[in-house]
């Protein structure tokens, strides 16, 4: 039962993996690629820290409880592995921060475009280019 | 009716491929040996980073090389933020003409004051705990952010520049907080240390409270570039759109 559950876990984050790369590539709207590429980016953390994370029961986080060396041995029967979680912590941030970045740009593209469409915006881009020679 | 047909295909695979794969799958159960070395090197041991918290002393010990290139990754995507909206002086003057006023009804107001102490009362714990418990100066700075959307929601931003937190102040802080990093980085090399070393250079305790070496600074100082960071970005990104759109000369 709990290798099914396991199991389940696994596979509907690949699956929903395949379903955000679906959304960024199928989709013409630049939002909705964004928000796509927003589930892709966390689905991808998700599944970083299922790496680390131990089938027990207590299971317990990687912070020391007692600070005495005779406590070390229950702790790391206990504690889950850190280090997923350490590069998890940053990339949830820096995701943040490059999705302010692309939110950006398809504001701007939005105000000088009037156009969320990728096909649309792709015409007018020629056009800018034209006239810059 | 059609799109139900899909998902109800997409849960039935699913849980097939679950089935058929749980039936070759333990579930991992020990840890792996690198995992066990931060656990048991975290607080004791000869590569300690005094901090009983495990995963802050692998962001800003172990691996904070790599914590300072995503920490150089985040400053370049706020910088890109800034550029692509970038105002020139009399542009930036104008859209912070405005009248502070309440946009929401008196008691959304009030509690909006209350909660905005909170959250920076508990980023600022997040933040500077981050070395015994779950937290650091990311998650704290995250936090910090949330504080200013919020004036801005229930208040509008001209509130928040007249009380004297606009775009540069923001801009300023997150700098002061990036060069705080990379002077924490630089002190050990002062006393032959490497770069970014923390034992025995930085003092593991201070007045009784465990520090952590140099990861309370490293924490402090992310905290204040990352909240900063978000702060100017969300400043820029309230400016009314008809402003917008005028400074840049295309029609409604």
């Amino acid at each position: 039962m709990i290798s099914l559950l396991w199991s389940v876990t696994i596979v509907s984050l690949i699956v929903t993996l395949i379903i955000s790369v679906y959304g960024i590539a199928a989709k013409p709207n630049l939002v909705k690629k964004l928000i796509a590429l927003t589930i892709f980016g966390d689905t991808a953390n998700v599944l970083v820290v299922l790496l680390g994370y131990r089938v027990i029961y207590p299971v317990k986080p990687p912070i020391l409880p007692v600070w005495k060396e005779s406590a070390l041995q229950s702790f790391l029967n206990t504690a889950v592995d850190p280090l997923p979680q350490a590069l998890v912590l940053t990339a949830v941030v820096i995701g943040m921060a490059v999705n302010i970045l692309i939110a950006f740009a398809i504001i701007q593209i939005y105000r000088i475009y009037g156009t969320l469409d990728v096909r649309e915006a792709g015409r007018f881009l020629p056009n800018l280019l034209r006239r810059g020679e | 009716m059609k799109r139900l047909i899909g998902l109800i295909i997409i849960l039935t695979i699913t849980l097939g491929v679950a089935y058929y794969v749980s039936q070759n799958l333990t579930p991992q159960k020990s840890l792996h040996p690198l995992g066990k070395f931060y656990l048991k090197n975290s607080y004791f041991g000869d590569y300690s980073a005094k901090s009983p918290e495990a995963v802050t002393s692998i962001v800003w010990d172990y691996r904070g090389l790599d914590t300072l290139f995503e920490t150089a990754v985040f400053f370049i995507a706020i910088i890109g933020s800034l550029t692509l909206f970038r105002l020139s002086k009399e542009q930036s003057e104008e859209a912070k003409q405005g009248e502070p006023k309440r946009e929401l009804p008196e008691p959304v107001c009030a509690v909006t004051k209350i909660i905005v102490a909170m959250i920076l009362a508990v980023s600022a714990s997040i933040a500077l705990h981050g070395q015994l418990t779950p937290g650091g100066g990311f998650q704290g700075g995250s936090a910090l952010a949330v504080a200013p959307l919020l004036i801005i929601a229930a208040y509008s931003k001209y509130a928040l520049e007249k009380n004297g937190l606009d775009k540069t102040r923001a801009i300023i802080i997150r700098s002061i907080g990036l060069l705080g990093i990379a002077l924490t980085a630089l002190t050990p090399l002062l006393v032959k240390g490497y770069f970014m070393q923390n034992q025995p250079i930085f003092p593991g305790k201070a007045l009784g409270a465990p520090l952590g070496g140099s990861l309370v600074y490293y924490n402090l100082f992310e905290y204040l570039a990352v909240g900063a960071g978000f702060t100017a970005v969300f400043l820029l990104l309230s400016i009314p759109e008809e402003k917008f759109r005028k400074f840049l000369g295309v029609k409604q």
